[in-house]
Parts: C-alpha cells; structure tokens; sequence
C-alpha cells in the first residue's frame, strides 16, 4: 500500500521547511551573535556618547536606530548570503524538486532567520534601554511592527540574493545597502540634525521608517505617523517581494 | 505505457557557439531502466536538467506520461525524485532529517516519513551515518545520501546524474543492486547519466548515446551490438619485448608496456590464436564487445 499522498497543505510544508532552515543555526549562530548583537551595541554605546549631549530625543533615536540595525544585519544580511549560497551550491535545485512552491520556501527562510535573529534583538533592547537609561513602554501594536518591520529588511536581502552574480558582489552589495539604508535618513541620527535632501529621502527609507515605527511603540510618544510609517513597509515590502518572486531562478518557466 | 517523451529539444547557453542539446528526441517506458552515455560535455547533464524542469529549453517539448512538464509546476515533482552531479543542499541537516524531510515533503505522512527515513538507512547501508551532519561526510558518503534523498517516498520515476562516481567498489555495487530491486520490486522508471559503462551494463536495458549534442543513438545494447562489425574482444599480454605478431591484419591496440587489446569477428579467433607467441604469453581475456565497445563504436563513427 502507497503511504505516499499529494503534495502537502501550505502549513504543514511551511513548518518543515521552516525547521529545515532552522538548521542553518549550526553555521550563522556566531555571526549573528556578533553582528545582530555586539556590533549594534557597540555603535549604540558610541553614539549615545555624543547623543546624550543633545536631549533624549537623541538618545531615542539612537537606541531604535540600533535596534533597526540589528534587524538589517540579521535578516538582510543573512538572508541574502543564504539565498546566494542556496543558488551556488544546489539547494535551490533541491527544493525545486519537491512538490512545493517557491512562494512557501521564501516565506519559511523569512520566518527561520527572524527567528534566529530574534534572541540578538532581545538582548540588545533590553541592554541597550539599560545602558542608555531609557524607560521602555510597549504598546500592543509592537506585535505588528516588529513583523513589519523585518520583512522589508527580509525582502531586500532576498532581492540582493536572487540577483548577484556571485557570492562576493552579494557580500560588497549587502554591505554598501546595509550602510545606505542607515544613513539616507533619520535612522541613527534625529531628523533635525540630517540635511534636509537626507530628511526627504528617509520618507521611503524603510530603514528610517522602522525606526520611526519603533520609537513609537517601544517608548512613545505615538503619533499619526506610525500609520504612515506602516503603510511604507509594507507597500516597500509588497513591491521588493513581487520582483524576488519574479527573479528567483525557479523550475523552468514556471513562477509558482 | 511511455514515460518521458521527450520531443526535438534545444538548448544553447547563452554566449556559447554551439548548443548545448541538438534536437534531441526519445521515448523512456513504463518500468525501463534507461542510460544515458556520452563523454565529457555531449550535453547530459543539460538534457537531465530539461528532463526534470530545472532548465527551459529555447525549442521542444518533454512529456510526462502524456502531459507536458510546463503545463504545471508541481506536476513533475509529484514524480519524479532527481539526484544532481553536484549539490550541497541540506548541508546542515544530519543524514536522518535530510531523509525525513525529503520523504515527508513528498507527500509522505510522518509516521510514514519516519519508517521510511530508517527503510532508507538500512538500503543504503548508511545506519551509523545517521546522526552525522551532511556537510562532515565524504564525498562518496554524500553521493550516497543525494541518490537515497532522490529515492526517497519512492518515486513513480528517477533520474539520475551520475550516481556510482566517487563510490568505492563495494558501494558501486550496493547502488546496481539497490536500482535493480527497486525497479523489479516498485515497478520504477530509471534514467541516468553514467561513465561507468562497464558497471551499468549490468542493469541498463536502454541506452541512448549523447554525443557533441547529439542523442546518436538509442536502444536494447544486446539488440546495438548486432550493429558491431568484430563481436569479440581479446585482450593479450606479453611479457617485455616485440610487439604481438598476428596472423591478420588487425592492428592491436596498445594499452600498456606490455598489454594488447583488439577487436576480431568470430572467424577471425581461430587464426589470431594459433599465430600467438604462446611462450611470451602472460595473460589472455577474451569476452564479448561490452557497452563501453559499443559506446567507442557509435562515438567514433560520427
């Protein structure tokens, strides 16, 4: 008797394929502790030495900023050497020989590295608001940020994945996207203190955005903007996510 | 009941001179063990690829059991269990996940994945090997483990890409055999890539010969062999000195210093045997013309 049935529900491969990423904790648990923790730590100490100079509007900037940091070296810059070391070495092909869809794999790596990413991000908020003196109130609605503030940072590590020539260009490229996202924008330093091409450039910098965004729910004050703030990242994520799903080399002719 | 149709394929990579595939065309059935030969870039692992989907063709078509493998994405994985040349995927997982998911990601329920993960192990000869993470096992080991990975949830078909290379004789063997019982006993359609001629001849009921791009031929080897002009092959060795005189005119091939190989008809026999030194003598294999002959045969007359 066959035990062999059709393909599995969306769910039930999802759960498989977000534990077989999982598995990639045996060779990124160090980076990640070092860049998605130490290195946003480290920047947060030195930036709060000038920040604390200029009031805790600062301060709080800085703190998000890093927080926002963290998010992009944990999943931008993992997903995307993953995703280049998945084209380069055979695992793409692998999974595209199963009865699954792409659409399923992506979002398990989404969810694996969020997951692996999320102890550094933790401890860097709770350090960090230690450190820097900062009183944390967080609203309900950081359930909803956090999400939406990873996936955008996701999307664009995944873009950088699909499409790079090479491991090296995707390293170099992840790198200079890391450091632009940064700086083109109100992310690490407050607005005021930002040229003011820089201020309308970190509109639709999603970096920028969830920084806002974080600010708002991890400290406060609230304001309208987060409705904004969250309207940008998820549109920004929508629209990198659709030309991954285009460029990601897939069975032949096929885009599902 | 046809498997593969596979219908005029080509395929040129972009920058390249000459394509890669040639309009390739043949027909694998219901239950045949089928292989592909063809020296080093005669377009096999390109044809593969077309087969199970992983690369567009500019021109052609391939046919699964009737239906066309573009017409839906999740028609040919549903079966079909492919096993790269090359491939690092679940590098990271231990040899026993590698197997469970892949059997339950093929539709396999868990209880189920988790017998056949240990069915799996057992064949394979790889039971100690379980725990071991895929990326610390060598390479004969991790070929291994992509062919039990492509057999897993026990497919309606296999392609193949080269599954014996790598492997020491024992686990050659175990690899002919695990094919063979699994096509008598589950009725399943293999196809696959080999240099190993000698060794697959002893499963192969079909063999298509791929060269430069071109699919020269296809058929039953015993039926091709009919085709071979000198049947048998006589393999002499001398010790040190002259060259072997022969009674006709065939030309020996030299293998080594001291070793000789020709081909001769069966009327042929007779005479190259009385006209041998026989005191110089050392060895003399005499066998019908191998897969490999006929390989050499249809290669080396286009």
């Amino acid at each position: 008797m066959s035990t062999r049935s059709k393909a599995h529900s969306y769910p039930v491969q999802l759960v498989d394929l977000v534990l077989i990423e999982l598995s990639n904790w045996r060779w990124s648990w160090r980076s990640i502790v070092v860049v998605s923790a130490l290195v946003p730590l480290f920047s947060m100490v030195g930036l709060s030495v000038y920040a604390r100079d200029l009031g805790s509007e600062a301060l709080h900037t800085v703190f998000s900023g890093s927080l926002v940091m963290s998010l992009m070296f944990g999943n931008l810059g993992n997903i995307q050497s993953h995703l280049v070391f998945m084209r380069f070495q055979g695992t793409l092909e692998y999974f595209a020989t199963l009865p699954i869809h792409k659409h399923t794999l992506m979002l398990a790596i989404i969810i694996a590295f969020f997951l692996l990413s999320f102890p550094a991000l933790l401890t860097l908020l709770i350090i960090g608001s230690a450190l820097l003196e900062i009183s944390l109130a967080p609203h309900p609605l950081l359930l909803l940020v956090i999400p939406l503030c990873v996936l955008p940072m996701s999307a664009v590590g995944a873009l950088i994945g699909v499409s790079v020539r090479n491991p090296q260009e995707g390293g170099s490229l992840s790198v200079l996207t890391t450091f632009l996202l940064a700086g083109l924008g109100p992310v690490l330093f407050p607005a005021e203190r930002l040229p003011g091409l820089l201020n309308h450039i970190g509109v639709i910098n999603p970096a920028a955005r969830a920084a806002s965004a974080l600010r708002q729910t991890l400290i406060g004050p609230r304001s309208e903007q987060i409705a904004l703030d969250l309207t940008i990242l998820f549109g920004f994520t929508l629209c990198i996510f659709y030309v991954v799903g285009k460029k990601l080399d897939w069975r032949a002719g096929h885009t599902l | 009941m046809i498997v593969y149709d596979v219908q005029n394929l080509v395929k040129t990579y972009a920058g390249a001179a000459e394509p890669a595939n040639k309009g390739i065309s043949f027909q694998v059935r219901q239950g045949e063990i089928f292989g592909i030969l063809g020296d080093n870039g005669a377009g096999k692992t390109t044809l593969i690829k077309q087969m199970v989907n992983l690369l567009a063709s500019d021109s052609g078509e391939i046919l699964l059991y009737g239906k066309s493998i573009a017409q839906d994405s999740l028609y040919l994985p549903s079966l079909v269990g492919y096993m790269p040349q090359e491939s690092h995927a679940l590098n990271q997982l231990t040899v026993g996940e590698a197997l469970y998911y892949s059997a339950h990601l093929r539709g396999m329920t868990r209880r189920a994945a988790i017998d056949e993960r240990n069915r799996l192990l057992k064949i394979w000869d790889m039971e100690d090997l379980r725990d071991h993470t895929s990326s610390r096992l060598s390479g004969g080991q991790r070929r291994l483990l992509r062919l039990a990975v492509a057999t897993a949830a026990s497919s309606k078909v296999l392609v193949l890409d080269e599954p014996t290379n790598d492997l020491d004789p024992q686990k050659r063997r175990l690899v002919w055999e695990n094919l063979r019982r699994i096509n008598r006993d589950r009725g399943t359609t293999i196809i696959f890539i080999t240099h190993d001629a000698l060794e697959a001849e002893k499963i192969i009921e079909r063999v298509g010969i791929l060269h430069q791009g071109e699919l020269v031929v296809t058929g039953a080897p015993h039926i091709l062999k009919r085709n071979l002009k000198n049947k048998l092959r006589l393999e002499i060795a001398f010790e040190p000195g002259r060259p072997p005189t022969l009674a006709t005119d065939l030309v020996p091939r030299q293998l080594t210093a001291t070793r000789w190989q020709l081909y001769l008809g069966q009327h042929q026999l007779g005479d190259v045997i009385a006209a041998l030194d026989i005191d110089r003598l050392t060895d003399m294999k005499l066998s019908s013309a191998t897969l490999e002959d006929l390989y050499f045969h249809y290669v080396d007359a286009v």
